[in-house]
């Protein structure tokens, strides 16, 4: 029997890189040793860690972007939670990926991390994507920042060889705004991360800037009427990005009759279950009333059956 | 490192081994801090709220961080008295024997209520005492509104009391009255055998872009290390002005992050302190106060941590 190792702890990590992927993207990579690299090489898509970055110094004026001036000011206490677009181990590391957007004072101070600083992690936390069981296509809809666990949960299934077909549907406001590595070629714009035999990407964009000029959703609604002609209890259908997004794409799963799990996010002050402040609202099996559900703890990821989808505010 | 000091204190003719609890809903029911501490080396552990029934809590969002600080409006969401018990007393009972003080936060909207809950509990040989919550803002009925009218605080105290069994009874109170004072040496006459402050603040954060308040519940209670220099403040003048010479101790908190905020309070004249928003962003800290109380008081050739209490010139 292997040795029994933590569910979950805090630890030190190195930073292997942090390189810019866009005008507000970045990609950051912290490697762990010893006990550590043995946890988070368990890492399942769809858990998520949580940063301490409090004591991260901003970076100078000038490397902040204009919209973000105010946002700066605000001192940092609570950690931050991000998902894993990719988890690598070695026999004696294990090194995990984050793709993060900037979106305030945590984030613009995450910009400053260069390789060999040190920073606190806190995972794994959550739970993860179901495996899928009997099922011949898994489809993938990732919107704007939501596309990290859903990049990792593509790998995961096509290395495993979980299903025989992936089909990714990626979309996001403008291009930049797509938490994915990308190549922009003659031909339009490739995903590298994305890149295998059975795998098929799918971009839209709200501005027309890459790939189908539309709703994401769209995409994957044209998708199952070009394909749909089958039995859909053969596909399942996996979701990160924008709740409303999610609440489409719940809609149309429960219209096609389509396994489905969405990865909600909520504001969360410990990420461990101790402050009870990131709430999902859940149907119960009788309908006739709504639970609450811890997000880090019962989530993120939910069926999207279950979930009751907040109001845009 | 050796050391000959002793870091036990007298806490209402309990003897704590040591003077750092965890604060109420900060620290989960019972063992949650476990996979990032050893919780028995805590000298008390102070649950979440528990109330008659089941809350489900107020609607998301209910935090929100701030400067140095964060708001929550949890609304004392909570798994009731019958699943507290059934699931929760047996882990309390292992932490109570390797010497935890364990004390039950109580919330109700009534005085039967908070009676009903003690007196089912008076029974569990796990538990060391009750902290009375009277003072948390979020919730609309009850809560805040015994805990800012001395008559009631009175009371209330006295009506629980008779059901303690012997128990250690702890008043927590709020900050948000014009002299705390007041409301301290009402509990002391209903016959609270120990005071607990402060609870949180009253705050607002308001969104610029929608003109809503960022809290679905519109308000929310501020702690962390925003309010430390207030806390210290009231415990000082609860400390001169009502407990100095009784028998009656305070447990203080309100943004304590290390073993120096902790002695702070010492000196202001609390006997034992809690640690609280600290533990989501270092789920460690109290483990961390505990050995930096230590180090302080080998370092000051303190032999007896008691000295502290109260020693403000
Ligand atoms: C499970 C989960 C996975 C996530 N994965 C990613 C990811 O892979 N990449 C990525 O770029 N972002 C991810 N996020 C969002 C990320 O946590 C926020 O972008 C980050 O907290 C922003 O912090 P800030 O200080 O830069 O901005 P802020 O100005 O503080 O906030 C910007 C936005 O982030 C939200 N936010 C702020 N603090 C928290 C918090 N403590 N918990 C949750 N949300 C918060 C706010 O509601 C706001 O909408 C994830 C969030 C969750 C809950
Ligand atoms: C998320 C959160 C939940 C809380 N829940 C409770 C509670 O259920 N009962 C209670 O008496 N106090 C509750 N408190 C108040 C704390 O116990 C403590 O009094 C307060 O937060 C000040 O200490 P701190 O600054 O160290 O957090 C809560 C505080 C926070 C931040
Ligand atoms: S984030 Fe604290 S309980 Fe979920």
């Amino acid at each position: 029997m292997p040795e029994a190792i933590k569910r979950r702890g805090d630890y030190e990590a190195r930073v292997t890189h942090n390189r810019q992927l866009g005008k507000l993207c970045y990609r950051l990579g912290l490697e762990f040793s010893g006990d550590a690299a043995r946890l988070f090489a368990t890492f399942q898509p769809g858990q998520f860690v949580q940063l301490e970055v409090t004591s991260l110094a901003l970076p100078p004026a000038d490397k902040i972007p204009a919209h973000l001036q105010d946002q700066a000011w605000r001192h940092v206490m609570l950690r931050r939670p991000f998902s894993l677009c990719s988890v690598s181990a070695t026999p004696t590391t294990t090194t995990i990926d984050i793709i993060y957007y900037l979106f305030g004072p945590a984030t613009l101070r995450m910009i400053t991390l260069e390789p060999g600083h040190r920073l606190r992690v806190l995972g794994p936390l959550g739970n993860s994507f179901a495996m899928p069981e009997n099922k011949q296509t898994a489809l993938l809809v990732a919107g704007g920042v939501g596309a990290p666990p859903i990049q990792h949960l593509a790998t995961e299934l096509a290395a495993r060889d979980a299903v025989s077909q992936i089909v990714l549907f990626a979309g996001s406001k403008t291009i930049d705004d797509l938490a994915i590595e990308r190549q922009d070629t003659p031909q339009g714009v490739s995903l590298p991360d994305l890149e295998a035999p059975n795998i098929a990407v799918h971009i839209a964009t709200d501005d027309g800037s890459a790939g189908h000029h539309g709703f994401v959703t769209d995409c994957l609604v044209e998708w199952l009427q070009e394909h749909g002609e089958g039995p859909t209890a053969d596909l399942v259908l996996y979701g990160c990005g924008p709740e409303p997004m999610l609440r489409v794409l719940a809609a149309i799963a429960s219209r096609n009759k389509i396994d489905c799990q969405v990865s909600l996010e909520r504001y969360m002050g410990c990420g461990m279950e101790l402050c009870q402040s990131c709430v999902v609202e859940i149907r119960t099996p009788q309908q006739t009333e709504t639970i609450y559900k811890l997000c880090c703890l019962a989530g993120p990821v939910f069926d999207a059956r279950e979930v009751v989808f907040e109001e845009a505010h | 490192m050796m050391t000959e000091t002793s870091v036990q204190v007298d806490f209402a003719g309990l003897r704590l081994k040591n003077p750092v609890m965890t604060a109420s809903g900060t620290s989960g029911y019972s063992d949650e801090l476990g996979d990032f501490m050893d919780v028995n080396a805590l000298g008390g552990f102070v649950t979440k709220s528990i109330s008659i029934r089941p809350r489900r809590g107020n609607p998301t969002p209910r935090v929100v961080e701030t400067d140095a600080g964060m708001l929550n409006t949890i609304g004392l969401a909570n798994v009731g008295l019958d699943r507290f018990v059934a699931e929760k007393i047996p882990t309390l009972e292992a932490m109570a024997e390797a010497g935890v003080a364990i004390f039950v936060n109580i919330a109700g909207t009534t005085i039967e209520d908070y009676v009903a809950v003690t007196e089912r509990l008076a029974r569990e040989r796990a538990i060391a005492g009750f902290e009375l919550n009277i003072s948390c803002p979020n919730v609309k009925k009850g809560g805040i509104s015994f805990g800012t009218d001395p008559v009631q605080v009175e009371e209330i105290t006295s009506a629980v009391k008779e059901v303690t069994h012997g128990k250690v009874l702890i008043v927590k109170l709020t900050p948000t009255v014009t002299d705390i004072r007041v409301t301290a040496q009402a509990a002391v006459e209903g016959g609270a055998d120990a005071l607990s402050l402060v609870n949180t603040f009253t705050a607002m954060v308001i969104d610029i872009e929608t003109r809503r308040p960022l809290l679905a519940d519109r308000t929310g209670g501020l702690s962390g290390p925003a309010i430390k220099p207030i806390a210290v403040y009231l415990v000082n003048r609860v400390y001169n002005g009502v407990t100095k010479g009784t028998d009656v101790p305070i447990l203080g908190m309100g943004g304590i992050r290390t073993a120096s905020d902790a002695i702070e309070f010492m000196m202001a004249g609390a006997s034992a302190v809690a640690v609280g928003t600290a533990s989501f962003v270092d789920p460690a800290c109290a483990a961390a106060v505990i050995e930096g109380i230590r180090v302080f008081c080998d370092r000051q050739h303190i032999t007896d941590v008691t000295e502290l209490i109260g020693s403000l010139e």
